[in-house]
This record gives C-alpha cells, sequence and structure tokens, in this order.
C-alpha cells in the first residue's frame, strides 16, 4: 500500500494527519466542482429576486417579469436585440443591489438601477428603459433569497389569504348589519315615534315642507292600523347581533389582518411564538364565540326563519366547545415565524401544531448539521431541523411543507394551499447557515440538491390517502440517490474529459467551511485508483478502507480542480442522509419496497413455473427460440395485473437511472436551461492556454436559468517532491 | 331707469389689432334677454347654457330655454332647422324666460329670420350677425343675406355683421366648431361677465378633453371678448348680489332625476318618449352607482305594470312619462288605485292630441291624468312650477304614495324640462329615503285592506311578510282582498279609496297668496307658468293695480282655504297653457263655452264664476303677454264699471 | 359559511303539507283542466319546501289567472295580457322571491303577445304555465289565436278562420329562449314532473300546458286522451326521464336532448302526436336581474354620496 493510499487511509479513518503524509488541511474557499459555474450570481439570470405582488399570482420571479415585459416590448430578431439588451441591463443591475441589500419596491429599485446606469447610457437606453417600466404591470417589494425571505416571503403570502378572507368576511358581515338595520327600521317607521311631527316634517323636502300641517298629518296616519311589528324578544335579538356584527374586532374594513401598523383596535394576528399565538387565541376566544353565534343569528333572522322554541336553547348551549374547524376557517389565521434553534420552540411546536387552532408557523432552519461536540465530536445531524417536518406529518392533521428558500417560489400555490388550510399547518424553511460563505441563494439550492433538505409537501387536505397528500416536487432526479450531473474538463493532456458526478450530502457539507477538519486536499499526483468518487462509496461501502477512499471533486477559489478525502464521521451521516430521503422517496410513491419485493417474488415464481412447464413438455424445434425470447416480454401478460404495474415501475426506473440528463429534464415544473463552461487548460509548459468549450449537464436543478460566462481551471497541482508531469508529446 | 355713462375712449396704442377707438357706453340693466342662434351642431346650446352658468356664478338670476328643432338633423341655413338657447338674466332671480329678446346672435341670417318671425325679438333688438355669407360664393346665399341685412335694417333692428369665421380661422382648423366660444367671449364682454369664470367654465365644460382643447376654446373666447371690446361701442352690466347659499344649475329633467335618487326610490321603469326620456338618460347614468335601476320596457304598458310589480313587491317605484305615453298607462294605473299599490308617475307634458308637439310645451293632460282610467279612480295630482320644485316632487311624491298607498302623479312640461334656473343647492337629509321592505311578520288578525272608517287608510302587506299571505286582485275585494260580488262590499272599497284623498287633504296647509288677501282679480296658476304669472302680476301691482295671484301645486286633492281665497277678490280667472274657447268667437257663448281644465274644476268645486284666458302656441307663456291681456282687462273692466 | 350555522338551518326547516298551499275552493268548472295544475303547483311547493310568504303567483285575466286565489301564498292577479311584465317587477325588486306566472292562451299569446316575446329576451328566473285550452272561457267562448283552424265560437259561428298559432315555434324562434316544454293537464304525474323541472331551472322556463276546457271545447283532446299512442313522450338524461308506469301505458317516446335546438323546433312544430316533455333547456342564459345587480344592497350613505357627487358637477355659487 503506497504511502499516498495509507495517509490517505488514515485520515478517512481517524480524521487525522500524518506529518509526512501528502495531504494538506488548508481546504479553504474550496467549493464542491458542480457549483464552479455559479461564482458571480448576479451575472445568471434566475429565479430571484423575487417581488412580492398582490392577487392570485402574488409573487413573480423578476426575471418572469422582464420577460413579460420584452415579450409585450421588443419584437422578435434584432430589431428587438437593442431593447431586449437595455433591459436586461437594468434587471442584471437591480439583482445587484438587491444582493447587495438594497431594500424596497420593484419600481423604486427599477429607478435607482436606471438612474445608477443612465450615467453612461444613450437616449434610447432612457428611453427603453422607461417604456419597460411602464409595461412592468406589478409592482411590490423585491426580495433577494437571504436570511429574512422564509419570513419575509410567508408573512407576504400569508396577508395575501387573510386579505381574501376579510374580504368575503366584511361583504358578509356589512350586508348582515345593513339587513338587520333594514329590519330596526321598517319596525321604526310603523312606530308611535315615526309618526311624531318632527320625524313626519324630516321625511319631506325643505322647499315642501309648507305645503304640510304635520301636526294633521300625524293625527291622520295615527289611525292606520295596528302597529304589530317585532315582539321585544326579537327587537333585543336583533339589535344585539346587529352590535356585536358592528363592533367585530377580527376584520377591519381595510382587509389588512395582522398589519401592525393599521392595527386600531383590531386584532393582530402576527407572533413571534406558539405559546404567544395560542394564548391569544384563547384570550379572543369568547369574542369570537359571540360573533359566530351573532353571525348565525342575523342569518335566521334576516331569512325570518328564526323560530325562538327551536333556536334558543341552541344558542344558550353554543359555547366555545361548540367551535367547529370549519367555524374556524371564517376566522383570519394565526402567523407565527420562528427560527427553529432555541429548544424551547421546538418544544413548543408540538403543542401548539396539536392544538387544533389554526395556527400557521414557520421555522426558519438555520443548522442542517449541527455537529454535536465541538470539533470531531459526531453528527447529531438533521435530528431536529431536518426532520423537523417529517416529524410533523404524524400529526396527521396538519399541513406540513418542508423547503429551501431557493425554491420557494417554485411551491408558491403549495404555500398558498397550505395557508388557505382549515387547520394547522408547518413550514419548515431551511435559507443557509448564519456564516455561510456561499451565497444564500446556492447554499440553499445545494442544500435541497444534496438531499440534505428536500422539498416536499404533506396536504391532509388533497385526499384520505399518503399518495394524494404527499409531493416530492421539485427534488432533482427524485428517482436516484443523489443528482447526478455531467461535468466536463480538461485533463494535463488538454483532453476534455466529461463525468458524471453526483451532488451527494458530502459535497453540500463541504460547502460551509466549519466543517472543513472532515475533509483533506488530495493532490493529484497522490490520486490513487483506489479513491472511490463518494456516491459509488456509499453505494456499497468496501469491505476495508485500503479498497476504497471516499473523496468528492471540488474547486478552489481559482477554479483547480481537486479531490477531497472524506472522513468516516461523514460518510456516516451522508449514509444517515440517504436513509432519511429513501423514506421520503418511499412516501412519495418512489421505491416501493414491498412492491419491489413483490415483484422478485413474482417473477421468481414464474420463472419456476416456466421451468417446470418446459421440462414437462419438450417444444418443437422451431420453439425454442421464440420460447427463450418470452420471458422477457410474457410476465406482463401472464402475470397478476397489480405485478405488471409494479413491473413497469421498476423497469421505468432503471431506464431513467441511465441518463441522468433526461431524468432532470423530465421534472415538471423545470425549464431545462443548460449552461457552458469553458475550461482553459493550463500546461505547466507555460504554453498559451487553449480554450475548449464542453457543456456541462442542466444546471436547472439550482435553479438558475442562464449562461455563466466563468472559467474551470484544472490541473495537476505541481507535485511537492519533483516528478516530471509534463505533457508527452 | 338705465344708467348711461360714457368711458373713456382707450388709447389705439393699447390695441395691437390698431382698429379704430371706440367710446363705450355702459348700460346699466336690471335684467337681459339674450338669444343664440345656429343651425344645429354649430353649438348654440352649449354656448348658452356656458354663458347662463357664468351669469350664474357672478350672482346672476338666470333662467335659460332650449329653442329646439324638431328633427334631429335639420337642413343647414333653415327656418326650421333654427337651434339655440335664449338666456335671461337679472340682478334679482328669474323665474321664467321672460319676453322678447334684447339681444340675439345669429350664425346665419335664416336661423334668425325663425325668431323675427315668431315675434321672438324685441322692436330694435340689437342683432350679431355672422357677416361670412355675405361674401358667399354661392349667389343664392349672398343674395339671401342682403335681403335679411336690408330687412332688418327697414324694420330698425341695431344689426353689427360680425366676421366670426373669419376672426376663427386665425385661431382653428375648423372654425364652424369654434363660433360658438367667440360668441361667448363676445356676449362676456357685452354683459361684462368675469372672464377667469368664462374661462373656469371651458376647462369645466372641456374637463374630459386635454389641455390643448381647452386652450384653444380659451383663445377663442379671448378673441370674442377683443373682438367686441374694439368694435362695438356699447356694453352692458347687470349687477349681481351673489347668493349667500350654495346654488345648483341644472334643468327640470335632470332635477327630476336626482330627485328620484333623494327619495330612495329603487327602479324606474320606461319607455322611451319626448320631452321625458332626458331625465331617464340621466337616471340611467346615476342611478346604479347607488344600486337603482332604470329599466326600458317593451312598451309603456309593461314600463307601468313593471313599476306595478316592483312597487307590490318592494319600494314604491316610477315611471316616466309624457302624454301618449300616459295614455297607455291608464289601465294599468287604474289596477295601482284598485289594488292600492302605491305608484309615481310622472307626465312630462307635451302638445297634444295624439301625437301633438313633441318638443313644445302645453298643460293639456290635467284632466285625463285627474280623471283618467275608467270608473272611478282618485290618484293624487302634483304640478311642479319651478326646476327646484321638480327635484322635491320626487321626494314628497314617494312619500305620500307610500304613506297613503295611492297613485301619484306629478305634472311637469317640456318647458321645465329643459329650462335652467340656480336654485339653493337641496341638503341630503336621510329621512327622505323610502323605508326597507318591511319582513316582519304582520300583526296577528290583521287584514290586508283593514280600511279605516274615516281615513280609507290601511297597511299594505308586502311579499315576505310571514301571515301576510293574500292574493292582491284588480277585482272588487273585500278586505281580505278575496273577489267579491256583494254590492256592500265593492261600495265599501270605492269609499275607503275616495276618502284616502280627503284624508290628505286635511294634511295640506292653504296655499299662500301672491300679493294681498283680497282685491279686484286673482289669477289662479299651476305648473310652469307660476313665473310669468306672478311676473306680469307684479309689473301690474306695480302700476297700482289690485291684481294677486294662487299657484296650486296640489290638483287633487287641492290644498285646504281655496274657496275663502277665491272669495275675497272680485274676479277670479285662470291663466293656463291649455285649450279654451274665446267668448268672442262666434258660436261661442257661456252654454258651450269649453273652460281649460283648471278653471272648469274651481267652477264645480267651489261654485265661484271663474274665467280664463289661455295659450297654447308651444311656447312658454311670456310675462309682458299676460300682464297685457290682463292689463285689457282691467281696464276694459274700469270702463264697464 | 360554518356548518354550525347549516345546521341551524337545515335541522329546522318547516315542513310544509299540501294543506299549507291550499286556500278557498276553486270556482272552475268540473272537469277543467286547471284543477290538475293548481293541484301540481301546490305538490311542488310543498316538495320544493317553498316558503308560503316568499312565493308569488302572478297572473292576468282570464280562467288560468284565478289560480293565485286558490294559493296559501302571495298572490297578485292583475289586468288582461300584462302579468309578465307585473311579475318582473316583482322579480327585479325582489331576487329573492319564488316568482310564477298563470296565464292563458288569451292572455298570453293575444293582448300580451308583446310581453310575452320580451320576456323570454329578459330571461329573468320566473316559472311561466300558459294554460292552452284554445278558446277563451271566461268571455265565454270566442276564438284564441290557438284556436285550430275552423274552430266554431261565438265570434266565428261558420269556424274561425286562421290556422293556430304555435306558441312552442314562436317561443323557441326568440333569442336568449332559455326553457320551454310542453305538459298537457290529463297526465298529472309528467305535468308535476316538468313543472318541477321548469321551476329548478334558473331563467325564465316557459311551459305550455295543454288543458281541457269541457264547457266550450269539451272534444277538442278526446282523441289525444283517450289514445295513449298519440303521445309523444320526450325524455333524456339531461332531462327528465319517462317513469316506468309511464312508459308502459305511453310507448310512443322519444329521446330527446333538451340542449339540440334544431330537433327542439321540428319536435315544437308536431301536433300530432302531442309532444309531452322538455324540448329546450339552456341554463348558460344569463337572467337579466343578474345583469341588471337586482336587490343590490342600498345604504343611505351610497345614495347620499352619490347625489353629492352629482350636485357637485351643478353648483355654481360658492364653488
Amino acid at each position: 500500500m503506497d504511502s499516498h493510499l495509507r495517509s490517505q487511509c488514515v485520515f478517512h479513518l481517524t480524521g487525522r494527519r500524518t506529518e509526512t503524509d501528502a495531504l494538506e488541511s488548508n481546504v479553504s474557499g474550496l467549493r464542491p466542482a458542480l457549483l464552479a459555474a455559479y461564482r458571480d450570481l448576479d451575472a445568471l439570470r434566475h429565479d430571484f429576486p423575487l417581488v412580492f405582488c398582490g392577487g392570485e399570482d402574488y409573487v413573480q420571479s423578476l426575471s418572469a417579469a422582464v420577460d413579460r415585459v420584452l415579450r409585450k416590448l421588443a419584437p422578435e430578431g434584432v430589431t428587438g436585440e437593442g431593447m431586449r439588451r437595455r433591459v436586461l441591463k437594468v434587471e442584471r443591475e437591480i439583482r445587484r443591489q438587491v444582493t447587495a441589500g438594497a431594500r424596497g419596491s420593484l419600481l423604486q429599485l427599477w429607478d435607482k438601477a436606471s438612474d445608477t446606469l443612465a450615467a453612461q447610457a444613450d437616449d434610447e437606453f432612457v428611453r427603453d428603459v422607461r417604456r419597460a417600466r411602464g409595461a412592468l404591470g406589478i409592482d411590490g417589494d423585491v426580495a433577494g433569497c437571504d436570511r429574512e425571505l422564509p419570513s419575509r416571503f410567508m408573512q407576504h403570502a400569508w396577508s395575501v389569504v387573510q386579505r381574501e378572507k376579510a374580504r368575503a368576511a366584511r361583504d358578509r358581515i356589512d350586508s348582515l348589519v345593513i339587513r338587520l338595520g333594514d329590519i330596526l327600521r321598517a319596525d321604526y317607521m310603523r312606530s308611535e315615534q315615526a309618526l311624531q311631527q318632527p320625524a313626519l316634517k324630516a321625511s319631506f323636502g325643505s322647499a315642501h315642507r309648507g305645503l304640510f300641517d304635520f301636526g294633521a298629518m300625524s293625527k291622520v296616519l295615527q289611525r292606520v292600523g295596528p302597529p304589530g311589528g317585532l315582539g321585544e324578544r326579537r327587537r333585543a335579538r336583533v339589535e344585539q347581533a346587529r352590535s356585536v356584527l358592528t363592533a367585530q374586532r377580527f376584520f377591519p374594513s381595510s382587509g389588512e389582518p395582522g398589519d401592525k401598523a393599521g392595527a386600531s383596535g383590531f386584532h393582530d394576528f402576527y407572533f413571534d411564538s406558539p405559546a404567544e399565538a395560542l394564548a391569544a387565541f384563547r384570550a379572543r376566544l369568547p369574542e369570537l364565540v359571540q360573533l359566530l353565534k351573532s353571525l348565525q343569528v342575523a342569518e335566521l333572522e334576516v331569512e325570518g326563519s328564526y323560530r325562538e322554541e327551536l333556536h334558543d336553547p341552541i344558542f344558550a348551549s353554543l359555547d366555545e366547545s361548540g367551535v367547529t374547524a370549519p367555524d374556524l376557517r371564517f376566522f383570519p389565521d394565526y402567523l407565527v415565524c420562528i427560527g427553529g434553534h432555541e429548544q424551547g420552540e421546538q418544544a413548543q411546536l408540538s403543542e401548539a401544531l396539536s392544538s387544533g387552532v389554526p395556527l400557521k408557523i414557520v421555522v426558519q432552519v438555520e443548522d442542517l448539521l449541527e455537529e454535536a461536540a465541538p470539533g470531531r465530536g459526531h453528527f447529531a445531524f438533521g435530528m431536529r431541523s431536518a426532520r423537523l417536518a417529517s416529524a410533523a406529518m404524524s400529526f396527521d392533521e396538519v399541513f406540513v411543507l418542508q423547503s429551501a428558500a431557493s425554491n420557494l417560489l417554485q411551491l408558491r400555490s403549495r404555500v398558498q394551499r397550505g395557508l388557505r388550510y382549515p387547520g394547522a399547518a408547518l413550514f419548515s424553511i431551511y435559507a443557509g447557515p448564519a456564516d455561510g460563505t456561499l451565497p444564500g441563494y446556492l447554499a440553499a439550492a445545494a442544500a435541497m440538491q444534496s438531499r440534505a433538505f428536500p422539498a416536499f409537501t404533506y396536504d391532509p387536505g388533497a385526499g384520505p390517502d399518503l399518495a394524494s397528500r404527499f409531493s416530492l416536487e421539485n427534488n432533482p432526479q427524485p428517482e436516484r440517490d443523489w443528482p447526478v450531473e455531467k461535468f466536463s474538463y480538461a485533463d494535463k493532456d488538454l483532453q476534455s474529459v466529461t463525468e458524471d458526478v453526483a451532488f451527494t450530502f458530502v459535497d453540500f457539507v463541504a460547502c460551509e467551511p466549519r466543517y472543513a477538519g472532515h475533509f483533506a486536499v488530495v493532490p493529484r499526483a497522490s490520486w490513487g485508483d483506489s479513491m472511490v468518487p463518494a456516491h459509488e462509496w456509499l453505494d456499497d461501502p468496501p469491505q476495508d478502507a485500503a479498497s476504497g477512499v471516499p473523496y468528492v471533486l471540488a474547486v478552489d477559489d481559482g477554479d483547480l480542480l481537486c479531490r477531497l478525502v472524506v472522513d468516516d464521521r461523514l460518510m456516516r451521516a451522508a449514509t444517515r442522509c440517504r436513509e432519511d430521503w429513501h423514506r421520503l422517496q418511499e412516501f412519495g410513491g418512489i421505491h416501493d419496497s414491498r412492491a419491489e419485493r413483490l415483484v422478485v417474488r413474482e417473477r421468481q415464481a414464474w420463472e419456476e413455473q416456466r421451468q417446470r412447464e418446459l421440462l414437462a413438455a419438450p417444444p418443437p424445434a422451431a420453439v425454442p427460440q421464440s420460447a427463450s425470447a418470452t420471458p422477457a416480454l410474457a410476465p406482463a401478460a401472464s402475470a397478476p395485473a397489480a405485478v405488471v404495474i409494479r413491473l413497469r415501475a421498476a423497469s421505468d426506473r432503471t431506464a431513467s437511472a441511465t441518463s441522468s440528463g433526461a431524468g432532470s429534464r423530465s421534472m415538471k415544473s423545470m425549464t431545462p436551461l443548460t449552461a457552458s463552461i469553458s475550461a482553459s487548460v493550463y500546461a505547466p509548459s507555460g504554453t498559451v492556454p487553449v480554450l475548449t468549450r464542453c457543456t456541462t449537464a442542466s444546471i436547472r436543478p439550482l435553479g438558475i436559468s442562464a449562461s455563466p460566462a466563468c472559467s474551470v481551471v484544472l490541473t495537476s497541482r505541481p507535485p511537492l517532491r519533483g516528478g516530471p508531469a509534463g505533457p508527452r508529446r | 331707469m338705465n344708467a348711461v355713462t360714457n368711458l373713456k375712449p382707450r388709447a389705439a396704442a393699447a390695441r395691437a389689432t390698431g382698429s379704430r377707438v371706440v367710446a363705450k357706453q355702459l348700460l346699466v340693466l336690471d335684467e337681459a334677454v339674450v338669444e343664440i342662434m345656429s343651425d344645429s351642431g354649430e353649438g348654440a346650446q352649449k354656448c348658452g347654457q356656458s354663458f347662463g352658468a357664468i351669469a350664474a356664478r357672478m350672482g346672476n338670476g338666470v333662467w335659460t330655454v332650449e329653442i329646439i328643432p324638431a328633427e334631429i338633423q335639420p337642413p343647414a341655413r333653415s327656418v326650421a332647422g333654427a337651434s339655440g338657447n335664449r338666456i335671461r338674466l337679472g340682478s334679482k332671480s328669474i323665474t321664467n324666460g321672460g319676453d322678447e329678446a334684447a339681444v340675439v346672435v345669429a350664425f346665419n341670417e335664416q336661423v334668425l329670420l325663425g325668431r323675427v318671425n315668431a315675434g321672438e325679438l324685441k322692436p330694435g333688438c340689437v342683432v350679431l350677425l355672422e357677416s361670412m355669407w355675405g361674401e358667399s360664393p354661392d349667389a343664392k346665399i349672398a343674395a339671401q343675406y342682403a335681403e335679411t341685412r336690408d330687412r332688418l335694417l327697414a324694420e330698425g333692428y341695431r344689426l353689427h355683421e360680425v366676421p366670426m369665421e373669419q376672426e376663427c380661422k386665425a385661431l382653428v382648423a375648423d372654425p364652424r366648431k369654434g363660433k360658438n366660444m367667440f360668441v361667448l367671449g363676445m356676449l362676456c364682454n357685452l354683459y361684462s361677465l368675469d372672464m377667469n369664470l368664462a374661462r373656469d367654465q371651458i376647462a369645466f365644460i372641456f374637463g374630459k378633453k386635454d389641455e390643448k382643447v381647452i386652450k384653444s376654446n380659451v383663445a377663442l373666447l379671448e378673441a370674442g371678448w377683443t373682438w367686441a371690446e374694439d368694435n362695438l361701442d356699447f356694453k352692458y352690466s347687470v349687477p349681481a348680489v351673489k347668493a349667500t347659499e350654495a346654488q345648483v344649475v341644472i334643468n327640470g329633467n335632470t332635477a327630476l332625476a336626482l330627485g328620484i335618487l333623494a327619495s330612495g326610490m329603487d327602479i324606474c321603469a320606461m319607455y322611451p318618449i319626448t320631452p321625458a326620456t332626458s331625465a331617464s338618460h340621466y337616471l340611467s347614468d346615476i342611478f346604479e352607482k347607488a344600486g337603482g335601476i332604470v329599466h326600458q320596457a317593451e312598451d309603456e304598458i309593461a314600463a307601468c305594470a313593471f313599476a306595478i310589480g316592483a312597487s307590490y313587491a318592494g319600494k314604491v317605484a316610477v315611471t316616466i312619462t309624457s302624454g301618449p305615453g300616459y295614455s297607455l298607462k291608464q289601465e294599468g294605473i287604474g289596477l295601482a288605485v284598485m289594488a292600492e299599490i302605491p305608484l309615481v308617475v310622472v307626465d312630462v307634458q307635451r302638445g297634444g292630441p295624439s301625437t301633438g308637439q313633441p318638443t313644445k310645451v302645453e298643460q293639456g293632460d290635467m284632466l285625463s291624468v285627474m280623471f283618467g282610467s275608467h270608473g272611478d279612480a282618485p290618484k293624487v295630482v302634483m304640478a311642479a312650477s319651478s326646476i327646484e320644485d321638480c327635484f322635491y316632487s320626487m321626494i314628497t311624491a314617494r312619500r305620500i304614495a307610500e304613506t297613503f298607498n295611492m297613485v301619484v302623479v306629478v305634472l311637469s312640461d317640456a318647458a321645465l324640462s329643459t329650462a335652467q334656473q340656480p336654485f339653493p343647492r337641496p341638503e341630503f337629509d336621510a329621512d327622505w329615503l323610502a323605508p326597507p321592505i318591511d319582513q316582519n311578520p304582520v300583526p296577528e288578525g290583521a287584514r290586508p285592506y283593514d280600511w279605516d272608517p274615516v281615513t280609507g287608510l290601511s297597511r299594505r302587506f308586502q311579499p315576505g311578510q310571514p301571515g301576510g299571505m293574500h292574493t292582491l286582485t284588480g277585482l272588487a275585494h273585500d278586505q281580505s282582498s278575496r273577489v267579491a260580488y256583494d254590492p256592500e262590499i265593492n261600495a265599501q272599497g270605492l269609499h275607503a279609496r275616495s276618502l284616502k284623498l280627503a284624508a290628505l287633504q286635511k294634511t295640506l296647509m292653504p296655499p299662500k297668496v301672491f300679493g294681498d288677501e283680497s282685491g279686484d282679480l286673482l289669477i289662479v296658476g299651476w305648473g310652469s307658468t307660476r313665473g310669468a304669472i306672478e311676473e306680469a302680476v307684479e309689473r301690474l301691482r306695480g302700476e297700482g293695480h289690485k291684481v294677486s295671484s294662487l299657484h296650486l301645486t296640489f290638483l287633487q286633492p287641492m290644498q285646504p282655504g281655496i274657496k275663502e281665497v277665491l272669495q275675497r277678490f272680485r274676479h277670479v280667472m285662470t291663466v293656463e297653457g291649455n285649450w279654451s274657447d274665446d267668448p268672442s268667437d262666434p258660436l261661442i257663448d257661456e252654454t258651450n263655452r269649453r273652460y281649460s281644465a283648471l278653471a272648469m274644476l274651481l267652477r264645480a268645486r267651489y261654485l265661484v264664476d271663474v274665467d280664463c284666458w289661455t295659450e297654447v302656441r308651444g311656447r312658454p307663456i311670456k310675462p309682458g303677454t299676460i300682464y297685457a291681456e290682463i292689463r285689457r282687462r282691467l281696464v276694459a273692466e274700469e270702463l264697464h264699471s | 359559511m360554518s356548518t354550525a350555522t347549516f345546521a341551524l338551518h337545515g335541522l329546522f326547516e318547516e315542513r310544509h303539507s299540501l294543506e299549507d298551499y291550499q286556500v278557498g275552493v276553486p270556482r272552475w268548472c268540473k272537469g277543467c283542466g286547471d284543477n290538475a295544475i293548481l293541484a301540481s303547483m301546490q305538490r311542488l311547493c310543498r316538495d320544493e319546501g317553498l316558503k308560503p310568504e316568499k312565493t308569488v303567483f302572478v297572473s292576468g285575466i282570464g280562467c288560468s289567472s284565478r289560480l293565485p286565489h286558490y294559493m296559501r301564498t302571495y298572490g297578485f292577479h292583475g289586468i288582461h295580457g300584462r302579468a309578465l311584465p307585473i311579475a318582473q317587477g316583482v322579480k327585479m325588486a325582489r331576487p329573492d322571491l319564488n316568482v310564477f306566472v298563470n296565464t292563458g292562451d288569451g292572455d298570453c299569446c293575444s293582448i300580451g303577445a308583446a310581453h310575452w316575446i320580451h320576456a323570454i329576451r329578459y330571461n329573468m328566473n320566473i316559472t311561466m304555465m300558459l294554460h292552452d285550452n284554445h278558446i277563451y272561457g271566461l268571455t265565454k267562448k270566442q276564438a284564441s289565436p290557438t284556436s285550430p283552424l275552423g274552430t266554431k265560437s261565438n265570434t266565428t259561428p261558420r269556424g274561425s278562420y286562421l290556422d293556430a298559432l304555435n306558441p312552442l315555434t314562436v317561443t323557441l324562434g326568440i333569442q336568449n329562449v332559455s326553457f320551454v316544454a310542453q305538459a298537457v293537464d290529463w297526465i298529472p304525474e309528467s305535468l308535476f314532473q316538468i313543472m318541477t323541472a321548469a321551476f329548478r331551472h334558473r331563467g325564465f322556463s316557459f311551459v305550455r300546458i295543454l288543458q281541457r276546457c269541457p264547457e266550450f271545447v269539451g272534444n277538442m283532446f278526446e282523441p289525444w286522451v283517450h289514445d295513449p299512442s298519440k303521445m309523444l313522450m320526450l325524455s333524456h338524461e339531461n332531462g327528465i326521464r319517462v317513469s316506468p308506469a309511464l312508459q308502459k301505458i305511453y310507448r310512443n317516446q322519444e329521446n330527446h336532448d333538451p340542449s339540440s335546438m334544431n330537433r327542439a323546433r321540428e319536435v315544437a312544430s308536431i301536433d300530432d302526436p302531442i309532444p309531452v316533455g322538455i324540448l329546450y333547456r339552456d341554463p348558460e342564459v344569463p337572467c337579466y336581474e343578474d345583469l341588471r345587480h337586482a336587490g343590490a344592497l342600498r345604504t343611505s350613505d351610497s345614495i347620499r354620496s352619490t347625489l353629492d357627487k352629482e350636485l357637485d358637477k351643478f353648483t355654481v355659487w360658492p364653488q
């Protein structure tokens, strides 16, 4: 076993380096090879920043808005080219400013950006940009993919839903108030008082009052029929209901519940902890019951179908215990945003979720890894954060959504379903670490890509069974353990090399410097055959360390490619991550373990059966060929239907497993866009770098949609101890 | 009484136009009548109304009358096609269109001739005439122009030829469209109106259009002003006293529509008919904003039936029409009377019988409205006598209809429908509104027609009221609304329905006499003639005659105390805009003379000898005409006594 | 709305009995078809659970138009030919009411023809019954527009001169028509079925009911009454299905889809055999009262603000 391999093994097993070995501990500035393309994120058109607008399509990506404008204004082909170029400039500038922390509405930022650019621009620019601004058609706060995003996004989505609710509720309440008022006024018009002089006089126009003797009129009208009218009890009931409806504090007429600014005596529904929300809910319960009763009384009264003998006892008995979930549906929901790191909150969560109160809880997950003991301790990884959501599914009637912040736009309609869901909902969102080096967007996207934080929703309202309730939407190549992308570079012989690279949990961890200790850089010279890509290693761990040391590909700031050996603790964490992923897959109907077992059994049974038949009756000479051909096809024909379906599923899997690109492209709601990486090759001999173009696989799974122009320089690091490594020519 | 002052001649240098310097005469008037005549489409209407509005803004009393051709697009330069506006402004409040005009602006000599022949112009009237026709390449036109000019001069009119077209050409591409604003400028100068108000007015008219339109019209306005300033050696001023309270200027039909809105009625069912329709046009525009509905039915009968159905099931509804339409509604109105369904009917009267004079005023419908529909069908009849009255009549009518479960007919007429007059802005009061639809259970044992033996009143049940179920019917019915052939019950029903008129009458005040409570002659009138009558009476009283007048708002029932008033005068006569035989006709004598509607009623009701004088010339009766007629009679009277 | 509210409504909805809708003793002649129509209306009110106080029967003049007097609901027995515009007024003012119209061949097809045509255009949510007995009854036997050519009557002693007007084809010829059906008084079950479908249709439901007048044209429908094969029963899954019991008697059936206007017009013009059932139905035609937002809630504030806005436009002094 050569020294390289030995030191690699040692590191892998112990995480320690020997003084002599060729491993470098300095892994700072390294990032997974697949992320090489995304150095300058602002230069890339992608889902972010977002625009929070109103209405059904309540959040849109800036790029989408701009594309819409360009489709409208910029003619196809060269004629529209100028316009497109100028407008896209503005878009990029806005993106830059947002990343730099700028806040404001789309139009504000638009103006800011165009002003910045107008400095060195011509009139055409100004003209086009103004036209485009006019055509935008939407406005609202702009948000980048930072750590504020989860709460901003959810607050916006929530207030859109609450506004709808409030509008409907107000319409219903207002019309009831008017109609109750009509009942009272109609009754008043027959009352003694309405027939007195002053009332009569007031009911005529000033210029005509001189025509009448209201005293006489009063006498005449007194004679009209018996007053009849409302009984005392009914009047009291109507007045009571009316006053409750007019005094209610749940729906401000502006229709902005939870808007702290417009509080004005109305209830606030936005809280920072589940406990506060629950407390508020309980405190308001009596008020809520009052309003519910009054609504029902009012509806019966305006219909004229209130029957005291029947309804009095019911309303007498109707109290807080009688409040049903559909009743609550009418009221605003409570929004709670917490950062899921404090222990206390975690504890509160389960109480809150099981309370039956329509809380919409947003948990912002900070750290997916949580290395328990400082330094080398084993990973308590995912025990809380990443598994919070899957744990919540056990409440059964709770709507659950887990997603990386980068993926929220894609899931916007599901987010709204969750907010409209009559009952508690949990939104677990990962927006990157507090002290990350990667842009928030990449950090979040990487978490989802690497299965460290997959996206899924559990919607109890969608149906009775798991199949209809659970969705694994948007995860790249969900049928695989890890998404695999084509990665190309040029080797020392200037030959373009393209290999399938999986983006594993290990790659994700490699994004975070604080876990650098789990990696060691292996210089090219020490690359050996016994080094195994992490995902292969995970697929079947070698018997002994020597026969396989796991590594992942990374690039440094200079885009130099290198391998990182991974220590065993991290590999174990990766294994656990994969197991969690498998569980989700199975929820999502991918790899149904039972079905697969069944398939195997059926197939065996069928083949034995087949064998027996063949032995029993030796076929004529011509037959065997066809007979031998049959097994592949036959099962579908002869096996039970249930199994046929399984077989299909199984074969699909293998089919798509063979082509990675197909896998990702076939995902819905993803417009396949490919990026190209131009790799220049550095030759030690100092010859001029040659540029060779070669494409990487679809990078859409990271949600990025444009052409990055950055380069990866791949090289063998200069050998430490001599040894010619120059080109053979 | 006209003050005359000489204004200093202006320095020629002051005028860029270099036109002749004029010594101006300023005549201070306390009232003036101006007419603006053009082919239709040249905007004399807009010009006149703006002129009126500006004067009103200055605080003048104003009355504007539209002069409307019968056809939509009459031939140009034709007497028949004359379209225009008459504006009467005064220092005091103005209540009618007044007498012959003292100043007329004409866009061509033919439309002018129409007015001359109709005798609408004072002798020596100032005529401002478009001069372009004189130079017309069309020899015939030029000749017509010359002929007219000579005639006018011969007849002593003060003719000023104005190169309107020419002046406007300098400013706008299509002078034909711009002239009216030029004329407005001229008139502003002539009557010393505030040009800033004039500019505001233009901004208001063209408010919907863009700045450019407003600018060019203001330019025309100023050009007109300058031309008059430079070329006319006289100007007038009608001193104004600004009102202390807010004033609105609208025409009668707009007032009706706003009144309907303000009365809280929900539904107006109508069928197009001149001159009533413009009320529905305006109402259609505004009603839905407040949840109201204007329903254009397939015919007048349906409109009436629709309104009756709506009234029966909901709030009181209104149907608006004019004479011919009213005739068609009669059967339906009878049903409303019989079933005691409250209903408001507006009849904007026009010339009759049959199709008559659709755009012209007449007071010919009073009796058919009062006694129309077969059998005894008592209903309330009111007549509006001013624009303001049109507004408040709707609120009053709705209230009475609802309170007494009766049909209330409100009479307006073609004169009020388009006339404009400022009046105090109404202050809305929620108590005007119809009460909400009563859905409360009816009292135990109550019946749909529990006629009160004294007042005949009963409370109507509305669908939706538990316990009130009954079938309303146009057949004779008993108190439970059951069809009844029993003669007793039939009489009972007729009795009750008739009593309601008496009950209403008991709630009315005696009408106020205009002038002294007693004297030689009392003139009684109703409807739109009020302003003219009272003005005539004022003049006569100014000359020392013991004349007073009485104007009736309620025609059925009539207000109490009228008989006493009539008896305090030696003679009583009505002045009306409907037909009455002239006693001097060879065949006419006391046994066959047909009296005017009101005169006949007064004679029948109060056994007082009531004479009448009427005019049916399709135009508002002039105060001067009334004055002359009364004066003639008084003089004759003195000779005889 | 909360389920609790539904519960309160649902749980205590009053059930009505036939008696709740009956009042007075019909004054129609013995054997008059109107009795059958009255019976089916009372049954319909009960089975559809209509509140008596929320239901209005509007009629014109004629034997048919007496029907409201025998319903213990609100009724409006109006004037000759004007039932429809009155009913429209009622519906426009009160969309919350169930409005029915009872009219006859003279009332609707002669003096009220204009309103009939336009009622179809308005397509308000009203259920109309045309009691068609081919004769003026109340005025003692004069030919009506639907009297067959040669009908002897007091005004046509030598037989009527003109061919009969066909109310079905006329109705189907008018824009916005949304429901046309034909029933006969002598098959009460299908009459009731058809009336129920008509009531449930949202829009103007025109049902022509062939009705016997034993007094004046006693034998008019005899051949059809006595020979079931002379009846053509229309049935369709989108329309109404003829009950097994009826199927046994009336074997002459057609599977007619009410959405087919062309076939509807053909069927409408058949007078022998007599088609019975729904000829045409289009639930998509908008209702006039909806287009006009009838029953909009009006508040004194909305009226005040509208009035003030308008007055502002006309205020000359002070500005």
